[in-house]
């Protein structure tokens, strides 16, 4: 290996003793000012060369915070007290640089646009080196290295605005490696990345991980695509302290109950399997992956496939619709009533030269929750963006009920419908939270006691009555996100018909307790009678919570119906650009247990407790 | 082995799904591959933009139309033999003029008869006459513009991004820490471009500050600044970030695998162009003192 006789220096300078760890964490502590209680809180742990790992915690457990304390950006470029300390190659982060601390541990930050700062690749894995004066052999030796070993080396002379997000974060990974540490830190890496971007990261740092040369500190709350090689699980808990420190086994196969009961997000099929063995089923050890879940199903004696299918089935009818509004839905699914909501006939919309869409046919029923699904460049977001008006569709395309969405006027469409973009930021306009969701009323010159009702009945649904006078950027993440979600709401609700909610990707690059709560607040809305249309790349939420779901392919609908239905065709989804969701996959071939062929959602797996 | 060529298929992928936002001039850009009789593309990027210079302030103060005809012509022969002959180029050459023309005129209409009134009549609806003179006067003008954005070409048609900021870090001895951020930021342009664009989308689905008018459109764009700042000062620190955990100023220089000298044929081109300007200056001396 090249790569290791080039980088020996880099790693004799790391440590004169070899017995030395890496990463010596001694009670750390860190505040941010103006916080109550610091995260993490008195946080201690050691990482040895060529360790992996994982460090979970619930939403706020201070992850990202101690990432950052890793390599010294806290204290030193983002102001925060600090107790305790961090050791970095025998060097203590808070007397030492950065700059020094950076030849001993790599960053790879969540958001690839942020980590870019020349115009090739080359370039840019060459900038580290440079900037630690390296003689120019050393830093082109580094730098191909580091892109051979992400598989770009033969895109070296290429902008990085031409790389696909999983791509880009691939070569974060090339960048941090060409620096000669032996510890990388990556927070969130994937946060930003669509499926397909996530995969193509994970190839390349799961190669990384088997090559063992570096140690690696990973922030990541998608464990199904990361649980696979890592080592070493650490978890926060809550209030930041660390609770558990072991292996794979030890932590997250042993004690999943309690990561889960503390809001850490867990591997689907791990989710799925807690459920399965809540209704009996013996599987063990917990499988995390979904070849796992289906060994470990296959492998269970205690049931034998006859009686338990006898034993099975009714579960199934029993439990797997929750008495909530998945069962109402199902109910409602089967009423002949349900009118179509918008109608989609013959729309084709060119941007550019490039037509996005082609002749698109589509109903969308009152009350429905809708999700619309495609590769890249599908058009999902061009046709959630015409249908809510935010491009304009020629006349006559796009009904809304009996409005003409290509002639309404910006005032009377918001009426009808509402569209939170991906950002909520960018759709703030007023100066208080009040003043938010009181203007789609305003617009439409509500008498103001009739402004004030209805704000207030806003508020306290979307749990923001004592954040009325807030500046809306000073709200927290999830508080934004449920403001703009009720902005678009307030109008929409106005003029007397069904309320329409159009939503752009509403969980990405957010963790998952965000997502989480975002999407309970659709699912309520929806019950209440809100038709709610998502673009999302996020295949299980897709299978959990819509009820419909249209795939697009290059610009056509490639398929629309039961979302069941649909992600029982392996070869439709697969050729759309698409990956079936891990439970999906879970139970595909299952040769024991029929009653869980088909199962696509957590929630319709029986449940020994409901 | 195996694994080596597995990944590197995956570039095809990585590179085909690239986002086609993209800057329509990659500030970025590579050196161009050319032939040695391109002179202009080895050039130090300061020589090309010290030796046009002193002709360009010259001619704001001009007021015939030889002088800016002269260097349009100088500087046309420079571009056609020190860059790659390709169609923007040809469209360059073609389109300043012609802009210079438009101007030309716009200026004629514009000129104060009162002044011409001498000069010979060129046309005549009714009462109104358009004056040679105030022809001369628009086509001096037209041309001066397209002079000096002609020699402004002769830098930015052969010169990086990069290869400028290495010859200012270099040459001019400005702080490296102020070169390389500066060329971080060009990134950010493309991405605040389609940020302010959704921004605008957001604002017009909310009915926000509807209708017509100046003063509505003032506050509309008030409307964007806040989201538009907050989130460029927030990707602002995370470029910090990620620059700083990568020893972005760790020392009082950095390696340069690039060299931009500043040699001989830099400083010949320099006083040729100067002695160049000098002469068209002496040969025209546009003034009129004589």
């Amino acid at each position: 290996m090249t790569a290791l006789q080039r980088d020996a220096p880099a790693a004799r300078a790391g440590g004169p003793d070899k017995g030395q760890p890496l990463l010596r964490v001694r009670d750390l502590s860190v505040a941010y000012e103006g916080s109550v209680a610091p995260t993490p809180a008195g946080v201690s742990f050691d990482v040895s060369a060529g360790e992996v790992v994982l460090v979970l915690g619930p939403s706020g457990s201070g992850k990202s915070t101690l990432a950052l304390a890793l390599n010294g950006l806290i204290p030193h470029d983002v102001p925060a007290e600090v107790t305790g300390t961090v050791q970095v190659g025998g060097l203590d982060t808070v007397g030492n640089p950065v700059s020094r601390l950076s030849t001993h541990v790599a960053m790879v930050f969540q958001d690839p646009d942020a980590q870019l700062v020349t115009g090739t690749l080359l370039d840019e894995v060459a900038f580290g080196p440079e900037n630690l004066r390296l003689p120019v052999e050393e830093v082109l030796a580094r730098a191909e290295s580091a892109l051979r070993r992400v598989g770009l080396w033969n895109l070296r002379h290429t902008n990085p605005d031409r790389l696909s997000g999983g791509g880009r974060q691939r070569l974060a990974i090339a960048c941090a490696l060409a620096m000669g540490s032996p510890l990388l830190v990556l927070d969130e890496p994937t946060a930003n990345l669509d499926p397909n971007g996530i995969e193509d990261f994970y190839a390349a740092l799961g190669e990384l991980a088997a090559a063992g040369d570096r140690a690696i500190v990973l922030i990541e709350h998608n464990l199904d695509a990361a649980v696979g090689f890592v080592d070493r699980v650490l978890v926060l808990d809550h209030d930041g302290r660390l609770v558990a420190d072991g292996s794979v086994d030890d932590v997250l196969r042993r004690g999943a109950d309690e990561l889960h009961a503390m809001g850490v997000w867990l591997p689907t099929s791990a989710l799925a399997a807690l459920r399965l063995r809540r209704a009996g089923l013996h599987l063990e050890p917990l499988p995390l992956t979904p070849d796992e879940l289906r060994e470990a199903l296959d492998a269970d004696p205690a049931t034998p496939p006859d009686a338990e299918r006898a034993e099975f089935s009714p579960a199934v009818a029993a439990h797997a619709r929750p008495p909530h509004a998945v069962a109402e839905r199902a109910q409602r699914d089967e009423a002949p009533t349900r009118r179509p909501l918008v109608q989609v006939r013959r729309l084709t919309l060119r941007r550019g030269r490039a037509t996005v869409l082609h002749d698109v046919d589509l109903d969308i029923r009152e009350g429905d929750f809708v999700a619309v699904i495609g590769a890249n460049g599908a058009g999902k977001t061009t046709l959630v963006q015409a249908i809510a008006g935010v491009v304009r569709p020629p006349r006559g395309t796009i009904r809304i009920g009996d409005l003409d969405v290509g002639r309404a006027d910006s005032r009377t469409l918001s009426a009808r419908v509402g569209f939170v973009f991906q950002n909520p930021e960018h759709q703030f306009i007023a100066h208080t939270v009040f003043d938010e969701l009181a203007h789609g009323l305003r617009l439409r010159h509500v008498p103001e006691d009739d402004v004030r009702a209805r704000t207030e009945a806003l508020l306290d649904r979307f749990g923001l009555r004592d954040k009325a006078a807030t500046h809306p950027f000073r709200l927290s993440g999830g508080q934004k996100r449920r403001l703009s979600v009720g902005t678009a709401l307030a109008g929409a609700a106005l003029d007397g018909g069904a309320p329409l909610l159009v939503l752009d990707e509403p969980t990405f690059g957010q963790d998952r307790a965000r997502a989480d709560e975002i999407l309970s607040l659709l699912r309520d809305l929806n019950a209440e009678g809100t038709t709610i249309v998502v673009v999302t790349h996020d295949m299980q939420l897709v299978t959990e919570y819509a009820d419909r779901t249209v795939i697009l392919r290059d610009g056509r609908v490639a398929a629309a119906g039961d979302t069941a239905d649909l992600f029982a065709d392996a070869e439709l989804i697969r050729g759309a650009g698409l990956r079936r969701p891990p439970l999906s996959r879970a139970f595909d071939g299952l040769t024991s247990h029929p009653g869980l062929a088909g199962i696509a959602r957590l929630a319709d797996l029986p449940d020994g407790t409901a | 082995m195996s694994d080596h060529a597995r990944l590197e298929l995956t570039d095809a992928a990585a590179a085909a799904s690239a986002p086609t936002t993209g800057p329509v001039v990659d500030p970025y850009a590579g050196p161009v591959t050319h032939s040695p009789v391109r002179f202009l593309y080895d050039l130090n990027p300061l020589a090309k933009i010290f030796a046009p210079l002193p002709a360009m302030v010259m001619l704001v103060f001009v007021r015939d139309v030889q002088t800016p005809l002269a260097f349009i012509a100088l500087t046309a022969v420079v571009l056609l033999i020190g860059v790659r002959f390709t169609r923007g180029l040809v469209a360059l050459l073609i389109g300043v003029p012609a802009f210079g023309a438009v101007i030309a005129l716009g200026f004629a209409l514009w000129t104060d008869a009162g002044l011409v009134d001498d000069t010979a009549p060129v046309v005549q609806l009714g009462g109104w006459t358009l004056y040679g003179g105030a022809l001369e006067i628009g086509l001096a003008t037209g041309l001066r513009i397209a002079a000096i954005v002609v020699l402004a070409f002769i830098a930015g048609l052969s010169t990086t991004g990069p290869d400028l900021v290495r010859a200012t870090v270099q040459q001019l001895r400005v702080p490296y820490r102020i070169g390389y951020t500066a060329l971080a930021a060009f990134r950010f342009v493309p991405r605040f471009r389609h940020e302010l664009e959704i921004i605008r989308q957001a604002h017009r689905v909310r009915g926000a500050h509807g209708g017509r008018g100046p003063f509505t459109a003032v506050a509309r764009w008030a409307g964007y600044i806040v989201p538009l700042l907050a989130g460029a000062i927030r990707h602002a620190e995370r470029v910090a970030l990620a620059m700083d955990a990568r020893a972005f100023g760790a020392h009082p220089d950095r390696t340069e695998r690039h060299l931009v000298p500043f040699r001989t044929r830099d400083t010949v081109f320099l006083v040729a162009f100067w002695i160049m300007s000098a002469l068209v200056f002496w040969l025209f001396f546009p003034w009129g003192l004589s």
